[in-house]
């Protein structure tokens, strides 16, 4: 295989990895202040997918305007589910347990909703960029790849400046490690959390419509953050920088193993990597250790 | 005026607060002391809104007070929490931001955290580390100072001078006192019996929930029956 052919294997595997981490933060946000694992991150990614293609087929044609509809109905669907299915055992003090279960319970609803609704076919976003590629030197770009990727980036920039630079993101930041504390300085801590889910909503949105667009929309496109999740865990649960990188290095060598070793081989090999990588640091790349897990 | 009238807290099955009534008035030192267990937390707790009151009522100025925690501090009664509290994960400043979460004002959330680092300049000298990288006396600082951020009007102290060295004890109760002459009304709740009561207006002494001795601070000082079961002191007044 060439070398820039590989280079350009590398650049596509980054910016799909831009995406698996807009879901590694959009699933460590919520297990940061929450403390469990909210699988259905996956669900709302679903929703936001479909979401996407009906606007942008039906009523807002072009990339950026359902883009970023997709995005605000992504926050409003976080929200929603933070009200409606973890504040009322959040408010009974209800162990972890019941956090993970409704959120696994969340996701297989939304699977088997749009299953029996529309889950006989294949729903395809419009192209929305007419020459899909552009030449760079030899290397052939995509257009729709360097698209992700920017926007994956400026999503998570933009996250990070509000999380250090505004009030809001400081107690956001402060209840992760301790969620009770903050509202002794007067910090609501139900508006914090539901900042956070409507965060977690935010990321789910733009990573649905990036999902949607790169493959087509299924039932079963949020079971795609389960790449995001073992970023998420391999950055270092607690860590979302180490959450990020772990995306980006994620992309990064799955598509280089599909380019050189083939697309059945590459799973193998990269979950046996994880595991190896666990073993020797159970902490993840950047992360502490946690006891408490469900 | 703070009043805490007929308080009853449970824990499930466990009253913790069994009908204690205090009052503490403006720009005093009201101290509560008592073994481990007794229910100081607790009380300090339930006027924060961090804990469900069972009954009673607790009156701020003529007016219940709100049950939810922030909206309590953010009516100016700000609690010191036992063991500090601080924030390990955010930097110092941030921390003190944080303090100050119902300050609009940049100008006066700016103007408090010079005021904040004049008090303690250790803490600015250390405002880009973690909070969690301070020793214990500075993090006690920094929960002052985060409490001071927001300009209240009350301080509820639990147990501010818990594991410190002999030294920065009398310190932190000689801040205290600087805080009460600045005009802050504070509810001090201390095991460090002798020193709490020996800064304090008027002080109650609590049992497994119950109030079971009050008086000025002098008073109870003086009391051998207190000084005895309560102070751990077999000796005179010094
Ligand atoms: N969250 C809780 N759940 C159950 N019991 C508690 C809880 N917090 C305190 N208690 C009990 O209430 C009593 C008073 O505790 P606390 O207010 O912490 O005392 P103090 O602050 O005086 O040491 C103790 O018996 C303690 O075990
Ligand atoms: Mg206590």
């Amino acid at each position: 295989m060439s070398r820039d052919v590989i280079v350009q294997q590398i650049l596509n595997g980054i910016s799909l990895g831009g995406v698996y981490a807009l879901e590694a933060v959009g699933f460590g946000i919520v297990f940061n202040i929450l403390k469990f694992s909210n699988f259905s991150h996956g669900g709302v990614v679903t929703i936001c997918a479909y979401f996407g293609f009906f606007i942008s087929t039906r009523f807002i044609p072009s990339l950026w305007g359902s883009l970023a509809v997709t995005i605000l109905f992504g926050g409003v669907i976080g929200i929603l589910v933070e009200k409606l299915v973890f504040r009322p055992i959040r408010i009974q003090n209800k162990p972890l347990t019941y956090f993970f279960v409704n959120s696994i319970t969340v996701a297989m609803i939304v699977q088997q909703f749009f299953s029996a609704l529309w889950g006989s076919n294949y729903y395809p976003f419009p192209a929305f960029i007419k020459e899909t590629v552009f030449q760079l030197g030899k290397l052939v770009v995509s257009k729709s790849y360097l698209l992700m990727l920017s926007m994956s980036a400026a999503v998570l920039i933009a996250l990070s400046l509000f999380l250090r630079r505004t009030k809001t993101g400081i107690a956001i930041r402060a209840a992760s490690s301790d969620i009770h504390t903050p509202a002794l300085m007067g910090v609501n801590t139900d508006f914090i959390v539901s900042i956070t889910f409507c965060i977690a909503g935010i990321l789910a949105g733009v990573t649905g419509f990036f999902l949607g667009m790169t493959y087509t929309v299924t039932p079963f496109i949020g079971s795609m953050i389960l790449k995001g999740i073992i970023a998420s865990i391999i950055g270092g649960m607690g860590s979302l920088g180490g959450g990020v990188i772990a995306g980006v290095l994620l992309g990064a060598m799955e598509s280089l193993l599909i380019a050189e070793v083939g697309a059945s081989i590459t799973p193998i090999i990269i979950y046996f990597a994880i595991i190896i990588l666990l073993m020797v640091r159970p902490q993840g790349i950047a992360g502490k250790l946690y006891s408490v897990k469900a | 005026m703070l009043e805490v009238k007929n308080l009853i807290v449970k824990y499930g099955g466990i009253t913790a607060i069994q009908g204690i009534s205090l009052s503490i008035p403006r720009r005093q030192i009201v101290a509560m002391v008592g073994a481990n267990g007794a229910g100081k937390s607790t009380t300090i707790n339930a006027i924060s809104g961090m804990v469900r009151k069972t009954s009673g009522d607790i009156v701020y100025e003529g007016k219940s007070l709100p049950t939810r925690p922030h909206e309590v501090s953010r009516m100016g009664i700000v609690q010191v929490p036992e063991g500090r509290k601080i924030f390990p994960t955010i930097s110092v400043e941030e921390n003190l931001i944080l303090g100050a979460y119902v300050v609009k004002d940049p100008l006066v959330l700016k103007q408090n955290l010079e005021r904040v680092y004049s008090l303690f300049p250790v803490l600015k000298a250390r405002r880009r580390q973690g909070g969690g990288t301070l020793s214990g006396g500075e993090q006690q600082m920094l929960a002052f100072g985060r409490a001071l951020m927001s300009n209240p009007n009350i301080l509820l102290l639990d147990e501010p001078s818990l594991g410190l060295a002999p030294k920065l004890i009398i310190e932190i109760f000689q801040f205290i006192e600087k805080l009460k002459q600045e005009g802050l009304t504070i509810l001090l709740v201390e095991q460090n019996a002798t020193k709490a009561l020996s800064i304090a207006d008027y002080a109650y002494v609590l049992e497994t929930g119950r109030i079971v001795a009050e008086g000025s601070g002098k008073e109870l000082l003086a009391n051998p029956i207190i000084r005895k079961a309560y102070l751990g002191c077999l000796d005179d007044p010094e």
